[in-house]
Order: C-alpha cells, then sequence, then structure tokens
C-alpha cells in the first residue's frame, strides 16, 4: 500500500497529495515556506491512516476485526470507538433503521460492477439474517455482536478524517487550507489569495457546463451511484442498499451533493436524503440545506 | 406532521456531531453556487486579398443552466461585410461596363483585371436559441430555432435533435432534423435566368422575390474506445428546394473559336454593358449525402482532434475535408493549437467558365468559382490562456487559400493563357473570451 | 450514390457493434476534460462552418452546418 507524500507548487497554494481509505486525499495550504507545507501534510496524512489502520475492515488486528471476529463474545472498546458507535446508533433511529452499519453482510450477495447479475429473493432473505443494529447488545462500552455478523464503519470514516484533520489544522494554526479525501472535503477558513476555494461538482454529461461552488468555510460531500450500480433489464439499480428489505432504494437519486458546517454532517445528510429514495429532493428541502440533487 | 419531523432530524443531527467531533468545530458554512450564465464570445476579421471581400463579425453565446441539468442557450451574431466578389464574369484584353444589379448604374472594370462586383456591401445580423435536457437517465433532446437578416436575404429555421446512451455511455446514437426557409429579396429584384444583363434602368427582365427551403437531417454514433480515445461518425442528407441561383452572378457570352465575349453595341446617351453577360441559371433542387468521421485522441496531455468528411451532391459536385488540430498544454493553463486543413472538390456538372454562342444553350450553367474544381489549404495556430479571474481567452491567426482549375475542354481560344480562375487568398483572425 | 449510403450503413453497423468496447465509469476522467469533448469551442466551429459555406460548395459533417444566409 502507498503510504508517500507528493508536496507540488499550485496556484498561490501547496498542494500535498496522498493516498488514504482507498480514495486520492489531497491538502491545499496557503502557508508560504515549503517546511511548513510539508510538516502540515504529514499531519494530516498521519492522522487520516491513523483512523484509517483503527477503523479499516481490511485490517487484522485492528478494533473493528476484533469485534467482526469476536464470534458472539463482549469485546471493550476505546473512548473514539464509543463515540462513533454512539454516533451510528443515532443516525440508525433518525433514519427509521435504513443506516445500518450491521448492513455489511448484505455485500455478500449484492456485488456492485456494473453488471447484471443481481440475487434472487431466497439468497438476499438469507443474507438478511446477519443483518440489523437490533440484534446488537451495545451498552458502552462493551459490544456484543451475534456470530457471523459484521459491522462496517465505512459509510463514516471518510467524513470523520476529514472533520478531524480540520480540527487539528485549525489547533496548529495553519491558516486556510482545504482538505479533500476524495470528494469529501472541508474548508478550515476563507481562502486568503484567491478569495474563495472552487470546488467542481461532476457533471454526469461531458458536454454540460461544469457547476462550481464557491466555498469560503465549511464542508461538502457527496453521495452517489455514478460508478458503483448493477443493472438489469433496463432497470439501473443503486448501491444503496436498504438493510429493512435487502434490496437498492427504489428510485434513490443519482447523485446529492450536500454543503454543511462538518464534513460528517454533509456526509449523513446526503446519505439520509440517498435512502430516502424518491422523497430525497422533499426531505433536503425540509433540512434547509445547500444541496444539489441530479436523478 | 412529516416536515417537522424532518426539520428536527437536521438539529438532531448536528447535536450528535457535536458530541462526536467535541470543541474545535468550524464556524458556519458559507457555499454558493457560481452564477448560472456562461458566456462565450468573439470578434472575427476574415479578409481576402485585393479588393475582395472583408468581414467584421462580433458574436455571442449565453448559456443558462437549470436544475437537474437543463439548460438554454442563447446566440447573436453580427456580420459587417465589404468588398467585392467575382461576378462570374471573365477577363477580357479590353476595359468592360457592366450594369449594377440594382440596375441603377454602371461600373467599368479595367482590361486584363477580374471582373468585380461590389454590391457586397452588407450588415446581417443572425440570432439562435436552443433548448437541451435530459429524457430519463440515459438520453437528452434539444430543441432550437434560428433566424437571421440581411438586406437581401431573411432566414429563419427550426432544429431538434435526440441523443440516446448505450453500454454504460461507451455509445452514444444521435439522430437531428433542421428545416430552414428562406427568402430572397435581391436588389433590383432576381432576374430572369439566362436573359442577357440589360442597360441602366432597364428591369424588364425582373421575376421579383425568390423562396428556398432547405431540409437536414443527421444520423450519428459517438464511440469511447479506450480511456484517451473518442471517435464520432455521422452521416448527413440535405435536401434544397426552391431557389438555388445566385442572382448577381453572369456568365459572359463569348465566341465559340475566339474565346473572346461578344461585344454588345451601346445605345449613344445610355449606359450599360459594354458586352453580352447572361444571368446565371441553377437547378431548382440539390440534394446531398455527406459522411463524416472524427477522432480525438489523448497523449500525454496533448490532444489530436483529426476528422474527414466526403460530401457527394446530385450537382455532381464530390468534395473530401481533411482537418487535423493538435492542442498542445504548456505553462499555467496555456495551450498552442496548430491547425491544418486540406480540402478538394470538383466542379459541378453545369460549372463553366462561360457560356459559347455557337451552341444551344444548356440547361443550366454558373462560371461562380465555388461551384468549380479546386483545392483549398487553411493554416493557422491558435493561442489560449486563462485571465487573473480565471476565465478563458484566446487568439488564432490562420490563412485559408484557394487554387482552381478550369477542365481543359471549356478552356477556348484566347481564354488559354490567361489567369481564369478568380484563386482565393485570405486571412483569419479570431478573438475568444468565455467568462 | 447508393454506394455512399452502402458505405455510411456498414460504418455505422461496424459502430454499433462495438457494443462491448469502453471503459468503465469510473475511468471518465480524461474524456471529462474540456479539450477532449468533440466540439471545444462552439463560436469558433460555427465561424468555421459560416466561413466555409460562404466559400466552398460542401457543408455540415458534424452538426448542421452553416447556411441560412445570402453568402452562398
Amino acid at each position: 500500500m502507498q503510504r508517500d507524500i507528493r508536496l507540488d507548487v499550485a496556484e498561490q497554494s501547496w498542494l500535498g497529495r496522498f493516498r488514504a481509505m482507498g480514495s486520492p486525499c489531497e491538502f491545499v495550504s496557503e502557508v508560504s515556506r515549503r517546511a511548513q507545507a510539508l510538516e502540515l501534510t504529514e499531519l494530516v496524512a498521519a492522522e487520516a491512516w491513523r483512523i484509517e489502520d483503527k477503523f479499516s475492515r481490511y485490517l487484522d488486528g485492528n478494533v473493528v476485526d476484533r469485534i467482526n471476529s469476536a464470534a458472539g463474545a463482549p469485546i471493550e472498546v476505546d473512548d473514539e470507538t464509543a463515540d462513533l458507535l454512539d454516533f451510528a446508533v443515532t443516525l440508525y433511529e433518525l433514519s427509521e433503521r435504513r443506516f445500518d452499519i450491521t448492513s455489511g453482510a448484505l455485500r455478500r450477495v449484492w456485488r456492485f460492477d456494473g453488471s447484471d447479475r443481481i440475487p434472487d429473493q431466497k439468497s438476499v432473505q438469507e443474507a438478511l439474517q446477519w443483518v440489523g443494529w437490533h440484534r446488537v447488545n451495545w451498552q458502552r462500552p462493551v459490544l456484543q455482536m451475534p456470530i457471523d455478523m459484521e459491522i462496517d464503519l465505512g459509510g463514516i470514516g471518510k467524513e470523520y478524517a476529514v472533520d478531524q484533520c480540520a480540527a487539528l489544522l485549525i489547533e496548529q494554526g495553519g491558516g486556510p487550507s482545504l482538505i479533500n479525501f476524495g470528494g469529501d472535503l472541508a474548508a478550515t477558513a476563507a481562502a486568503v489569495k484567491r478569495d474563495k476555494w472552487k470546488v467542481a461538482v461532476e457533471r454526469s454529461r461531458p458536454d454540460e457546463p461544469d457547476r462550481i461552488i464557491d466555498l469560503k468555510r465549511g464542508a461538502i460531500a457527496t453521495s452517489g451511484d455514478a460508478r458503483r450500480y448493477l443493472e438489469n433489464d433496463g432497470v439501473r439499480y443503486s448501491h444503496i442498499l436498504d438493510p429493512t428489505t435487502g434490496w437498492p432504494v427504489p428510485d434513490a437519486p443519482r447523485s446529492i451533493t450536500i454543503a454543511a458546517d462538518t464534513c460528517v454532517q454533509a456526509g449523513m445528510i446526503s446519505t439520509l436524503a440517498m435512502l430516502k429514495g424518491p422523497q430525497a429532493e422533499a426531505f433536503l428541502k425540509a433540512q434547509d440545506v445547500v444541496f444539489w440533487c441530479r436523478r | 406532521m412529516r416536515r417537522k419531523e424532518n426539520r428536527s432530524i437536521s438539529a438532531a443531527l448536528a447535536a450528535a456531531t457535536c458530541s462526536l467531533l467535541g470543541n474545535g468545530i468550524a464556524a458556519a458554512v458559507d457555499a454558493q453556487e457560481e452564477p448560472a450564465w456562461d458566456f462565450n464570445t468573439s470578434l472575427l476579421y476574415y479578409g481576402e486579398d485585393s479588393d475582395r471581400v472583408k468581414d467584421f463579425s462580433v458574436s455571442a453565446i449565453a448559456r443558462r443552466m437549470f436544475v437537474d441539468d437543463r439548460f438554454l442557450a442563447l446566440g447573436l451574431t453580427v456580420d459587417s461585410l465589404t468588398g467585392a466578389t467575382p461576378s462570374g464574369a471573365i477577363r477580357q484584353d479590353v476595359a468592360q461596363t457592366f450594369t449594377r444589379p440594382s440596375g441603377d448604374a454602371a461600373y467599368a472594370v479595367p482590361a486584363g483585371v477580374l471582373p468585380l462586383d461590389d454590391t457586397f456591401l452588407d450588415t446581417r445580423v443572425a440570432i439562435t436559441a436552443g433548448w437541451q435536457q435530459p429524457v430519463g437517465e440515459k438520453s437528452l433532446i434539444n430543441v432550437g430555432a434560428s433566424a437571421s437578416r440581411e438586406y437581401d436575404y431573411t432566414h429563419i429555421g427550426v432544429n431538434a435533435k435526440f441523443a440516446r446512451d448505450f453500454n454504460k455511455r461507451n455509445t452514444t446514437l444521435s439522430a437531428g432534423i433542421a428545416f430552414s426557409m428562406d427568402s430572397l429579396d435581391p436588389v433590383g429584384g432576381a432576374p430572369t435566368p439566362f436573359t442577357p444583363m440589360l442597360d441602366v434602368g432597364d428591369t424588364r427582365n425582373r421575376i421579383g422575390d425568390q423562396d428556398k427551403d432547405v431540409l437536414d437531417v443527421i444520423l450519428g454514433v459517438t464511440q469511447v474506445v479506450s480511456r484517451n480515445l473518442i471517435v464520432q461518425a455521422n452521416y448527413s442528407y440535405s435536401m434544397s428546394d426552391g431557389y438555388l441561383t445566385d442572382p448577381y452572378k453572369v456568365l459572359s457570352l463569348v465566341d465559340g473559336t475566339t474565346g473572346d465575349t461578344l461585344v454588345r453595341t451601346l445605345t449613344p446617351g445610355v449606359d450599360g454593358p459594354s458586352h453580352q453577360f447572361l444571368f446565371e441559371n441553377r437547378p431548382d433542387e440539390r440534394t446531398k449525402h455527406s459522411i463524416y468521421g472524427q477522432a480525438k485522441y489523448y497523449v500525454n496531455g496533448k490532444v489530436l482532434d483529426a476528422s474527414y468528411r466526403y460530401m457527394t451532391d446530385d450537382w455532381e459536385i464530390d468534395s473530401h475535408t481533411v482537418d487535423l488540430r493538435y492542442r498542445i498544454p504548456f505553462g499555467n493553463d496555456q495551450y498552442l493549437e496548430p491547425h491544418l486543413r486540406f480540402y478538394a472538390q470538383s466542379e459541378a456538372e453545369f460549372y463553366k467558365l462561360s457560356i459559347r454562342d455557337d451552341q444551344p444553350l444548356p440547361s443550366f450553367a454558373s462560371a461562380d468559382y465555388r461551384l468549380g474544381d479546386f483545392e483549398a489549404i487553411t493554416a493557422g495556430v491558435k493561442y489560449g490562456w486563462k485571465t487573473r479571474d480565471d476565465n478563458e481567452m484566446s487568439v488564432r491567426a490562420e490563412w485559408y487559400g484557394q487554387t482552381g482549375s478550369i477542365p481543359v475542354g471549356q478552356i477556348l481560344g484566347n481564354q488559354a493563357g490567361r489567369d481564369n480562375y478568380p484563386d482565393l487568398n485570405a486571412i483569419i483572425v479570431q478573438f475568444g473570451y468565455r467568462f | 450514390m447508393n454506394r455512399t449510403i452502402g458505405i455510411a450503413f456498414v460504418a455505422m453497423m461496424l459502430c454499433g457493434g462495438c457494443a462491448s468496447m469502453g471503459i468503465e465509469p469510473w475511468e471518465r476522467d480524461v474524456l471529462a476534460k474540456d479539450e477532449m469533448q468533440l466540439t471545444t469551442d462552439e463560436i469558433e466551429a460555427a465561424t468555421d462552418d459560416h466561413i466555409y459555406f460562404s466559400k466552398e460548395a460542401s457543408s455540415g459533417g458534424r452538426g448542421f452546418g452553416g447556411g441560412g444566409c445570402g453568402c452562398n
């Protein structure tokens, strides 16, 4: 796995790049000295990799792995993990059980590779036995989960990392910076040298004009199925699965971009809206957030 | 009940986030979409050599994006033309006089000079409007209208296009149709075809206003070949119906042996043509077929754009066009783009250098060099850069040259050894600004 | 004339047969660039179409080209 950092000069700023959590990550800083830009990039990268190593479901030995291989035994977790689990519980309730960190088990029957292979109802029903936060016993700081169930913090992890890095930068006095982890991003303060950060919202067709958001401060996150979906018989199945049915949310928008105070809020509102399927726009209008919804 | 529920979600989420992230959360978000208007403007100068056509043109296209990827495009172009264009009459070793198309005056051309008609001064205004929107998830539809006006020509047209994506959006099929209704109101009225050019003030041979309709159909396929290569192929069909003749163009009536234009006796005290000229006559229908292919290939930051078009029609004109562009980026958002275009066409079946008096008149005839046998080259370069506030500017300079030839069988007597084909040399300079 | 239509038809069918050719949606980064669009500058393309429509006997190809003026 590549863990190197690149630092380049960009227009009136420094651009630090590295890979974390499966995405290309960028850090844009307006400090004047290269040495300081490098120091800040290393700080951001280190925090991103720390969070990745701790919560990735792909790594052996970390807290998520211990929980997933507990085979029914209770596991005691630290404060940071407990905070994330509490947050997941709130989202589980706010989404009427549709945001569920135990829904990863559905991955055993759904593979979103752009093909036309959808599972049959019987396999989906079978997989649902291992899904459902209501089956989990969570009494902070101890978590106990039935055998064969698993948790996956991928739905929160990247946005959480962006916000943690932003907080670190503010603490370190890093000046106006933009953190962008694969499209989930936050600006710590308004860019001084170029007046605002310009973020392009991905266009669905090449011959469309770009939609540009002028970001002074705050965060932007996007949920979408532009890259991962299945298509069968003319019907498009987005990768947003509804853990209460085991099937993709019907009529989910193609992509939702949200601007909010923190990346976690932006990410979670866009996820909650996606889970509402056809009611996504109504939900977003009622939230009074800045949003872009594409069908 | 639902509304209240929805609103409390935001608040609950904000509170939960606060617990998760602890202190030091960023201040309130400040994010706005940039204004939805997009402008593309340009200033153009086109100039042929000597006294021939010069054109200044200002254009602008404004695009307005709406929610859900719909957009409106509005365009305006104003052209100002000056200069003269070959009238179709051939050079002579003596001076010649012609009556202006208006019939109000005459003009003289010295011996040995190619006759040019300068009744071409004009200003033209053209507007276009188009609307595009997606249809479902894989298709889009585009409808538009256009109109233009110059002192002797009015055009209105409508067009529509439908496109659908297949195969993970790697293949796009499209079909388009356009229909124009144009009307001509030539200065002095359109002349009866094949009648002679008459004296100043004599308007006996005029037939008034004329119309022309054009139907265009285009079918296309665009295919993504690889991450760096995209290709397109189109088939076009075009049908023009109505008055297709150029009301201002003539042919010289010549002696079948000497090839010299027949002299005309002028009435004393009356101005008029010194020689005999006949107004041209083209068919009232024209059907064209074209096939076009284009490829854009990205290699190491540079882009090669190559296209080929073959056209054939029922006037027996065949043409080939090869167009090559190579964009080379450098520095901060700058690029150089050299451009080369090759064009070759064969003459129309009724193209004639002159009309001979010792044979019956053909059904149709025109000496318009644009229907002749010629090759053309365009060579130029474009330079583009980004302004301080991130807008795009560009400038291009090109040279366009045509060299033609007359089919050997058409050259009669003294016409040989003269430079009969009005070769063209023009420069094109265009500034562009997008914001 | 028929030969032209025949060639055009075959070319289209060949392209249609490229049904399995292409890239994944996440590989569209290069194609999304402005300079890789089939028409990069709308005004430049319209200007050229108009100039060549006025000075030559052919028009169009890429789209509905030129026309709508008294210059030919």
